[in-house]
């Protein structure tokens, strides 16, 4: 006779393989940056030196931007877990608690957010407001509300854009140097020109397959779409995210720009294409509106999701006065992750009857208004106030 | 996309270290310990202490709820009435039986001549008589199923057996393939069936093998292959890929019944020779045991026993590192005190080591609503549970859950969901009273 363990069923877990569980799948999400960040890289530093413009050390500062965004979240997650746990505190703990608390991931998503030449101390303090305002404070892994990358960055940019600005920080360093552009992004031209116009938004930069390279001016990570869809392809193959995020929300962010250029009379493709590749639309898209602690858990609230962020992107984008609109409207919608989850669930399992079907007319009742508001703002901005925009801005 | 059909979820079996060896037949244990407990239903005891009892005299009965009685599965002297571990984790009381060893069979027990000629009337009669529940694992008696009133067109014989480790049935069905078909047809007579579909999983072509030189004699029966999924045995799974149709309550409503390849098997004997219920196969396995196998045994056998004719436990077995679970690794219950009794629902008896980990916190990936059989929002049904909502527990159709355990399985942070859904049902149950 002998006395087992307890335990509950199932004790089958998925998760005592080595190959999986939430570790691989943050792992996978770190792994799917390395294009992104190696983009960032070449087009900020090797190309850079190639062209015999900038030494050797400096070639190597935007890695090393990134790396610090990484490391810095790591250090102060540690300081937190040092701070608030007065038991365990030797270092065996903390690295214990450090390796599921996933901390490098905010800090180098950050990073990437930021534009190259942002000052290292306003990189320490878009940290702090991400990794522990963001997160620890609400509870730590799994617990946030708020991407806390994003809350990062939003708090940054809207209290301390004019020092990224006065460091140089719209520009990347190819184009410091080159010195070719107006000195502002595709976006920052669509707001101050407030045209439809293929030779004011697009020309400037190349071609819309320099949009797709990533070689136009913007934040570090943020530019290159093809770097981006690698690490997308990667963790839909990985089945960390599901690929239907990123493809409604883009494709919504397609469709509707494709109208209002239609409105303000260019029906041609280039403009929703040219909204989608520019700002942080596809970046977002691939690794923030599919991080799975801060959006909607099941398929169907998913779904909603990524249609919601893609009707207020281009509501905050082309009737509000941001030039850019992703991380707002991230920002605004994680906030109705919990409902879009529970009124989703109700759906799941009830369909059109009794309270599924009232919550599935909400939704797509003010997804609907949303989107007609959104059209018919923005095709009137542009037809009726384009004199009055500049001055606006 | 959205509203999709349940794929299920391949699971590796794990079934070969139990599969190597043939079924075993163990007979004749010391004692047996008869648990008058069947499903929810209490049993009276029908003996006395110090009365001889034969292989197949009815012991216990309950005729006020289904009408249950369970049978001596070994002859010998009723010793005492007193309480045993049983596999739904409770201690019950059971009544012990010393086996003399000398195999003396009730009067009941005799060839039946007219098998052929049997009405469906008389086919339920011997479901009843003998005692027949789902081996499976439900532990439902029989005749309650084929009592319907709705018209039932086909049979399901389900030979499935998903659950990973256990190869107690697919032992059973190589061993007595005739049995099965025969089975199965009284089944088909007692429903007034047309037909009779046995399900199997695809990868064991045995079963096809074992079955095919009867399957001229049996035109009505049909071998249908399912995937190599989880939870592919769940019985509306199967009614769904069999007949294409589903239904909500019971498979009746697709004039479908299903009943386990072990019942089946255990009905042809009760046709033919009146034998009851009284033994059952189980598999004893794991990576705890030394020489994993299949048993056919008598109902009330001290798994103990089994597990010594396995030749015990591993060397190095630290108890309180392994799990001991009555029933499969998904659905199971672990079992504290390695002193349980075989009774008529279970189906093996797995000792598995426990994987011990540091796990992060539930991090919302959706996994476990994209894998559930039933299309629940389990990380919401948690939600509801810990803050009480009755309400929405009924929105979020808590009580349609089946615990098959495949959120917790496929969960990648290593959360107990299928135990906060579970709760929540029982919540649900007894807020709605």
């Amino acid at each position: 006779m002998a006395r087992f363990a307890g335990g509950k069923a199932p004790f089958l877990r998925a998760s005592d393989e080595k190959d999986y569980g939430t570790k691989v799948m943050m792992l996978d999400f770190i792994i799917a940056l390395v294009p992104v960040i190696l983009f960032a890289w070449y087009k900020n530093g090797i190309q850079v030196y190639i062209d015999g413009n900038i030494n050797f050390l400096e070639m190597l500062y935007p890695l090393f931007f990134i790396l610090i965004g990484g490391l810095l979240s790591t250090l102060m997650e540690g300081i937190f877990f040092y701070v608030t746990d007065k038991e365990n505190r030797s270092f065996k703990d903390i690295k214990e608690k450090l390796s599921i608390s996933f901390a490098p991931i905010p800090g180098l998503i950050l990073a990437l957010l930021l534009p190259l030449y942002t000052p290292i101390w306003v990189l320490i303090f878009a940290a702090f407001i991400a990794t522990i305002i963001g997160k620890m404070i609400f509870g730590g892994f799994g617990h946030n509300i708020f991407n806390p990358a994003l809350l990062g960055y939003a708090v940054v940019g809207f209290t301390l854009m004019g020092v990224i600005n006065n460091a140089g920080g719209l520009f990347n360093a190819s184009e410091v140097i080159v010195d070719s552009y107006a000195g502002a992004t595709p976006l920052g031209a669509l707001a101050s020109s407030g045209q439809i116009n293929y030779d004011v938004l697009v020309a400037p930069y190349g071609s819309l397959w320099d949009f797709f390279l990533g070689t136009i001016p913007g934040a570090l990570g943020e530019t290159s779409v093809l770097a981006i869809l690698f690490g997308g392809l990667y963790l839909t193959i990985r089945k960390v995210i599901k690929w239907y995020t990123p493809v409604v929300y883009v494709g919504t962010v397609f469709i509707l720009s494709w109208i209002i250029g239609a409105l303000s009379g260019d029906a041609g493709l280039w403009f929703p294409a040219y909204s989608v590749f520019s700002g942080g639309v596809m970046f977002a898209a691939v690794f923030m509106a599919t991080e799975p602690v801060t959006t909607p858990t099941n398929i169907l609230g998913k779904v909603f999701f990524a249609l919601f962020l893609g009707v207020f992107t281009v509501l905050f984008r082309f009737v509000g006065s941001l030039p850019e609109g992703v991380g707002t409207s991230l920002i605004f919608m994680n906030i109705f992750t919990l409902p879009i989850d529970k009124f989703t669930g109700v759906i799941r399992t009830k369909r059109f009857s009794k309270p599924g079907g009232l919550y599935f007319g909400i939704l797509t009742g003010l997804l609907v208004v949303l989107a007609v508001y959104t059209l018919v703002k923005a095709g009137n901005m542009y037809t009726v106030c384009i004199p009055f925009l500049g001055w606006v801005i | 996309m959205i509203f999709q059909k349940v794929k299920g979820v391949f699971i590796d079996g794990k079934k070969d270290m139990c599969k190597k060896n043939p079924l075993k037949e163990y007979l004749s244990p010391k004692n047996v310990y008869i648990p008058l407990i069947q499903r929810a239903c209490k049993l009276e005891p029908q003996v006395q202490v110090g009365d001889e009892v034969k292989i197949g005299q009815v012991v216990a009965t309950n005729e006020q709820q289904m009408n249950v009685r369970v049978h001596a599965s070994v002859s010998g002297k009723v010793t005492a009435i007193k309480k045993v571990w049983h596999s739904s984790g409770k201690m019950v009381d059971a009544i012990e039986i010393e086996n003399n060893y000398q195999n003396q069979l009730a009067e009941t027990i005799k060839e039946n001549k007219n098998v052929d000629s049997l009405t469906r009337q008389e086919l339920i009669e011997k479901m009843e008589l003998a005692g027949i529940t789902g081996l499976g694992g439900a532990g439902f008696p029989t005749h309650i199923k084929y009592k319907t009133k709705a018209k039932i067109d086909t049979v399901i014989i389900n030979a499935v057996e998903c659950e990973p480790y256990l190869t107690c049935d697919y032992h059973f069905i190589t061993t007595y393939p005739e049995k099965l078909l025969k089975g199965a047809t009284y089944f088909m007579r007692a429903a007034n069936a047309q037909k009779v579909v046995i399900a199997y999983k695809i990868y064991n072509k045995q079963i096809r093998e074992a079955m095919q030189p009867f399957l001229a004699k049996y035109p009505h029966v049909e071998l249908f292959p399912i995937k190599n999924v989880y939870p592919a045995g769940w019985e509306k799974y199967i009614v769904e890929q069999v007949t294409k149709k589903t239904y909500n309550g019971l498979p009746a409503e697709a004039g479908v019944i299903v009943n386990n390849s072990a019942t089946a098997i255990t009905y042809c004997d009760a046709v033919e020779m009146n034998i009851p219920l009284i033994a059952r196969p189980i598999s004893i396995t794991g990576e705890g045991i030394k020489n994993p196998g299949s048993f056919y045994v008598p109902i009330g056998t001290k798994v103990s026993e089994l597990i010594e004719q396995c030749g015990g436990y591993i060397n190095e077995l630290d108890p309180l590192k392994y799990n001991y679970i009555a029933g499969g690794p998904m659905t199971g219950r672990a079992i504290l005190i390695d002193e349980l009794i075989v009774n008529d629902t279970l189906g093996a008896v797995i000792v598995k080591p426990i994987v011990e980990g540091l796990h992060p916190e539930c991090l919302g990936c959706g996994k476990c609503a994209d894998v559930c059989p039933v299309h629940l929002t389990p990380t919401e049904i948690k939600k509801a549970f810990e803050r009480k909502d009755i309400k929405l527990l009924g929105d979020l159709n808590a009580n349609k859950c089946v615990e098959c355990g495949l959120c917790s399985y496929i969960c990648p942070s290593h959360v107990e969901i299928t135990e906060a859904v579970a709760k929540g049902k029982d919540l649900l149950r007894k807020g709605v009273k």
